[in-house]
């Protein structure tokens, strides 16, 4: 067993990791004024926090979308293999679309198709 | 595949099928009936574990991405039996009015960690393991965070989720290495290929790594005391006893069947893994005053515990974790059961406020007694066989000064299991907990734990059974 | 042409970015640039899958559909973990875990 090199990835692993945070203090300017808290640091002065309240359907659609955008990464596969496995993918894929409906009948439900 | 064939996993069909139910009652149920849906909830776990039980069968399917034989579906039966007693405890806390909107969530969500549990335990390859790991644990995330008006527990949900998002990243590093030197995310086939080489050891360093931190190993425990102390009770004994089980066998089988040839290094780590982490819990336990973050400490020592039997490397080690495991769930959903009770009824969670308990509400004193001197290992209580066990199955490997550190560990932690105790019978206090009689389920919960303490502890037979179904592995 | 790449620039790339992410969720005090981090981390993974699985095992694609279900997956826990930050920013009215300490011990 190449123990040396086990030992030589943690030490690597260390300064990387270690490194990050001690040399990311000594190049990092300590000076604190406003103008660096803005949203913007150059440009237009900003009128007021960039953590103003949002309508939080926003955040409610984006979840929602994200949930069923990604499911399209194993519709692609499928759709590959369709003509080859026949019936049983096409009972599959109506099995995976009953339950990804289900969930959008829930987010229905909860009115969170709603916007308020 | 036919259809005898997916009947192997008869058991995860009727959870799914449950879950399914539930969501289309909460779809079509209007708001004021929710109530209702709670002893359908109890059936239909009831019914999982009996279709379970009556269908189960072993078998590999879906090219060895699924198995399952005798002792896993013990493990999925002791499970449901364990989610049902959390059930039971945690009727009076859903029927609180803030919770009154979100009442069949709490058993969707623990119903889809169930389904990811019993995948993960009968996974037959990497993919279907890390399939469940996630689907058990990202709900719990939900869960710890149910109470949504309390900060606490808002905190615990977000600690909960970071935490195992950082463990789940070093796990499937570590996997990733391992699929790089054998090919293979076949358990059975990385078993023959896998060589004593850097890349493959440092895969599997970081996939115990990751595993510790779920099941709360020191030095990975950090995350444990705060969402165990933030997350509603319920949610706090499901995650401690149900989801922490589920972890420890896949962990104990992994090692023993993915990583057997490379058991000379595994060892050494869960040696160190073991001596920290009955230490640390042990210590820090010492000075808790919440009495659900002195368990959470209690239980950090007790998974310290567990990896003594897992160092015993065969069936003799395999059958006293599951069955330290059975005696655990038991123990301690028996001290959380009385928690919950008195914390429902008074919101009082410390030890000081258990002063006197005994005068008042002699049965909840001697219910929680029991189950703190079970987790003690106190001679005629199930646990010490538990640990009886376990020690016997490290005596077995010749780990004897790991044995007297684990001894030199099991007598501190009789000071504070004691520490309750002497509170409830001894102390006196101007101002008790009033007497009161516990509701009919939470009763029924704690009085199941008590009956399953004595069983397992003296009934032989159990113990027999696991280790003839453990050395088939 | 893929092959004129070695595969030792891969796995440096996912090392660096594996640990890049392991420091950021050390170091940092924002939830959302630790959730950042933890998807850097999970990223370096699949790297790292479709590394091994293209270069040593061309002929099998294990590798490939463990990355594809580790991105679903990971997309499940960062909605759920974007809920809970949310929650958390209604609760503290902030999202620095350095304000996030109530429980101490």
């Amino acid at each position: 067993m190449q123990s040396e090199l086990l030992v030589l990835f943690f030490v690597l692993g260390l300064i990387l990791s270690g490194g990050a945070i001690v040399f990311s203090y000594f190049i990092m300017p300590h000076s604190f004024n406003a103008t660096k808290v803005e949203a913007y640091e150059c440009g237009i002065p900003s009128k007021n926090n960039s953590w103003s309240q949002f309508n939080v359907g926003y955040y409610l659609f984006a979840l929602i979308y994200l949930v069923f955008d990604v499911e399209i990464v194993f519709i692609f596969p499928w759709g590959e293999v369709l003509k080859e496995v026949g019936k049983p993918a096409l009972v599959e894929i109506l099995i995976f679309f009953f339950v990804l409906a289900l969930g959008l009948a829930y987010a229905w439900k909860k009115k969170a198709l709603k916007w308020e | 595949m036919g259809l005898t064939e997916i009947l192997t996993m008869s058991h995860e069909l009727a959870l799914i099928a449950a879950l399914i139910i539930l969501l289309i009652s909460e779809i079509f149920s209007d708001e004021k009936s929710k109530y209702k849906f709670i002893p359908l909830a109890f059936a239909l776990i009831l019914g999982a574990g009996v279709v379970g039980l009556i269908f189960g069968k072993t078998g590999i399917i879906f090219g060895g991405m699924y198995q399952n034989d005798a002792l896993r579906m013990a493990m999925k039966l002791i499970l449901d039996l364990a989610t049902l007693i959390v059930f039971l405890q945690s009727t009076e806390w859903i029927k609180h009015p803030h919770n009154k909107n979100r009442v069949l969530e709490f058993y969707l969500l623990v119903f889809a960690t169930l389904i990811g549990m019993n995948f993960m335990i009968s996974s037959g390859d990497f993919l279907m393991f890390y399939l469940g790991l996630e689907l058990a644990t990202i709900p719990i995330a939900a869960l710890a965070a149910f109470d949504r008006l309390k900060n606490n527990s808002a905190e615990a949900g977000i600690k909960l989720i970071l935490s195992s998002a950082l463990s789940t990243g070093l796990l499937l590093y570590g996997l990733s290495m391992i699929y790089g030197t054998t090919g293979s995310i076949y358990f059975s086939e990385i078993k023959e290929l896998i060589t004593l080489n850097s890349l493959s050891m440092l895969g599997m360093i970081f996939f115990i790594t990751g595993m510790a931190f779920k099941i709360s190993l020191a030095p990975f425990h950090f995350w444990t005391a705060d969402v165990y102390q933030g997350s509603p009770i319920a949610v706090t004994s499901y995650l401690s006893v149900v989801s922490k089980g589920a972890a420890i066998f896949i962990f104990t089988f992994v090692l023993y069947n993915v990583f057997g040839a490379t058991s000379a290094i595994w060892t050494q780590i869960l040696v160190m893994l073991s001596v920290i982490t009955m230490t640390i819990g042990n210590l820090f336990a010492l000075r808790q005053q919440n009495l659900k973050r002195f368990l959470a400490y209690s239980s950090i020592a007790q998974a310290g515990f567990i990896m003594l039997g897992i160092l015993g490397q065969s069936a003799i080690g395999m059958g006293s974790v599951i069955y330290f495991l059975l005696i655990y769930i038991f123990s301690n959903l028996g001290a959380f059961g009385v928690v919950a009770i008195i914390s429902a009824q008074t919101g009082k969670e410390t030890i000081a406020d258990y002063r006197g308990l005994y005068a008042t509400n002699p049965k909840l004193s001697l219910a929680l007694m029991l189950a703190l001197f079970s987790l003690a290992g106190i001679p005629p209580v199930a646990g010490f066989f538990g640990k009886l066990f376990l020690f016997n199955a490290a005596a077995s490997q010749g780990y004897y000064w790991l044995l007297f550190v684990a001894v030199v560990n099991a007598t501190i932690s009789l000071y504070y299991y004691l520490l309750p105790v002497k509170a409830m019978f001894i102390e006196k206090t101007d101002s008790p907990i009033a007497t009161f009689k516990a509701k009919p389920y939470m009763a029924l919960s704690v009085a199941i734990c008590m009956v399953g303490l004595v069983v397992t502890g003296f009934a032989s037979v159990i113990f027999e059974y696991l280790v003839s179904v453990s050395s088939g592995l | 042409m893929l092959y004129t790449i070695s595969i030792k620039y891969f796995l440096i790339l996912s090392t660096l970015m594996f640990f890049s992410g392991v420091a950021g969720f050390i170091i940092r005090k924002n939830l959302i640039t630790i959730l950042m981090s933890v998807e850097l981390m999970l990223n370096a993974v699949n790297i790292n899958f479709l590394v091994f699985n293209r270069y040593l095992y061309p002929d099998q694609l294990q590798g490939h559909f463990f990355s594809l279900f580790i991105v679903a997956i990971a997309a499940a826990e960062a909605s759920v973990a974007i809920a809970l930050i949310i929650n958390i920013y209604r609760r503290f009215n902030t999202i620095m875990v350095n304000k996030v300490d109530e429980m101490k011990y």
